[in-house]
Formats: C-alpha cells, structure tokens, sequence
C-alpha cells in the first residue's frame, strides 16, 4: 500500500485510479490508513463477496490473498499478479494501457 | 477540468497487510565490478567506495526495499553487529524530507520494538542535494539490548532514497564509531551512474 501511495502521482499519470479491498472493518482501515499516510480509498469488504469475485478468498479462511488487479474504463480486467505487488510492472502496464488509449 | 484519455481502474486486493516484508542474506552472486579508482560499479547503476573487506555484502534475493548493503559482526556478545545499506525505497511516502523522516521512524526497527532518542537531525548536502540526516539511538530495556543508527535521506529524481547503518550492542556494551565513519564514506561517494526507473517513465 506504501508502494501505491509513492507511486500516485504516477498513475495520476497514466490516468489510472488506485483502490485497496480488504475484509477489515471500516474503523480498523482508518487507523492503519492513516498510520500509513495512505490518500487513496481503502474498502472495506467484511462479506468477502469480492473475494469470491476475483476468486482470492482461500477456502476456510478470513481474509482475502494478495491479488492486483488492473481493470481497465470498459470493466475489463486487462492485468492480474498474485502476490507482492510488482510497482514497475504495474507502472509499465498503466504506461502500456494509457497510450493505446490514447490511439485513435 | 474534465480528465480526456483513458480511465483505468485500478483495484488492489489485499488482505495480509504486513507480509511480503524484505528478507536479506548474504550473497553467493555479486553483480558488481571494481573500477580501476578502486570504487564499486553496481549494476552499472551506482559507484559507490566499498567497506573494508571485513564487511560482508547482503542483497535482497527478489524484491523489497534494501537493494543492498553491508554487515560485520562486531567483538562481544550478541547482538554485537553492524548493518548498512542503500535503501531505494524507506519507509514512508512523503517527499519532503522532515515529513518522511517522522513516518520512516513509525516503521524502522519496527519488530525490535524499541524507542528512539533522536541524538542529531541537520540538513546535509548528499547525492548532489539538499538531504537530511538523523541519528538515533533506541533501547530495550527487556533485553537489555541498545541500538544506535543513522539514517541519511536524500533525493534521486522526485523520490525520496535513503541509506541508514544501524549498530546493536548489549546495553552495557560501546558503540564503535569507526563503523560510522565507514558508513559516512560510502554514502559520501555513493553516485547514481544512471537514471532511475521512475525518471525514465
């Protein structure tokens, strides 16, 4: 999260928006938002119906696993990596993605 | 003022918050040369002058935030050592450097749970800028274990760098300051060879 929020101004550029889901409660993303010094929205999803979604909610468990996902302005989803987030192939990607935009 | 060109969505699930942290150990490959000045040319994107031989290199394998540093075990019990390192990506997100230094310090040493006296903070001149420095010392009172570190921030483009050593010692034990001066000289001669990624995008 502390990668995504240094890297803001970045997608800024790349005209891309930058979410964070989880299955904490509201108060509890607050404070570790806050501690964090993080600006963007963080959701909070305690159902966990957006993990079934993605399919990133291991059976059994209470929290969801550690997805990127790059959706793109038509719902598309055009990028998935699971684990740490990978910024510069994220970066690159956005790059990718804001100039076929771009195109005619 | 209405945004033109395309919007991307970005949703980033995550739910183990504190995992993925950096892991270091010593390395068997070393992707570095000596220059004939006698200076380490890393990658072909620092130059920096190296330790002594006593000092071992560490590496982060994949990922993380040290790209690399240097560790010596020091005489005494445990946890007599000395670690420092080139740090890409510190702790925190801010620019400015009085900002960043207040989150570093939220996260630095975190699991060592230790307080941090702040012994020195001035504004220095580093990798061609304007940087800060600031030195520290935390303690355990429960293991009787003490730490001083100094922890230098200065700019690569945009984006905030940093290098920090840190030096444990028995609460009874002395710090040895010959290690800082091998740290000051590092990072004194640390230079970046080329731009960085986010310079380039």
């Amino acid at each position: 999260m502390e990668g995504h929020q240094r890297n803001l101004s970045l997608y800024e550029r790349f005209n891309a928006r930058v979410l964070g889901v989880s299955r904490d409660d509201v108060t509890t993303l607050k404070y570790w938002g806050n501690g964090l010094g993080i600006t963007f929205p963080l959701l909070s999803n305690i159902t966990g119906f957006l993990g079934a979604y993605f399919d990133i909610q291991p059976e059994g468990k209470p929290i969801f696993g550690r997805r990127t996902v790059i959706i793109d302005k038509t719902g598309i989803i055009r990028y998935v990596r699971d684990g740490s987030p990978d910024f510069k192939d994220i970066l690159l990607f956005l790059k990718k993605l804001n100039q076929e935009g771009g195109k005619p | 003022m209405k945004r033109k060109g395309l919007m991307i969505l970005c949703s980033i699930l995550v739910a183990v918050w504190l995992s993925g942290c950096a892991t270091m150990e010593a390395s068997k490959k070393v992707p570095y040369r000596l220059s004939p000045q006698g200076t380490v040319i890393w990658e072909d994107e620092f130059e920096f002058m190296p330790p002594p031989p006593n000092w071992k290199l560490l590496r982060v394998e994949e990922g993380g935030d040290i790209n690399f540093g240097f560790m010596r075990e020091d005489p005494g019990p445990f946890p007599s050592a000395t670690v420092f390192a080139y740090d890409e990506e510190p702790f925190g997100c801010s620019t400015k450097f009085e900002d960043r230094e207040k989150e570093f310090f939220k996260r630095f040493l975190f699991n060592a749970i230790v307080q941090f006296q702040i012994l020195e903070k001035r504004k220095i001149q580093v990798l061609g800028g304007e940087g800060l420095e600031v030195v520290v010392e935390g303690k355990d009172p429960v293991k009787k274990e003490k730490v001083r570190a100094k922890v230098v921030f200065g700019k690569r483009g945009e984006r905030v760098v940093g290098f920090y050593i840190t030096q444990w010692r028995p609460m009874d034990g002395s710090y040895d300051l010959s290690a800082f001066e091998v740290f000051d000289k590092f990072v004194k001669s640390f230079k970046f060879l080329k731009k960085s990624f986010y310079e380039t995008l």
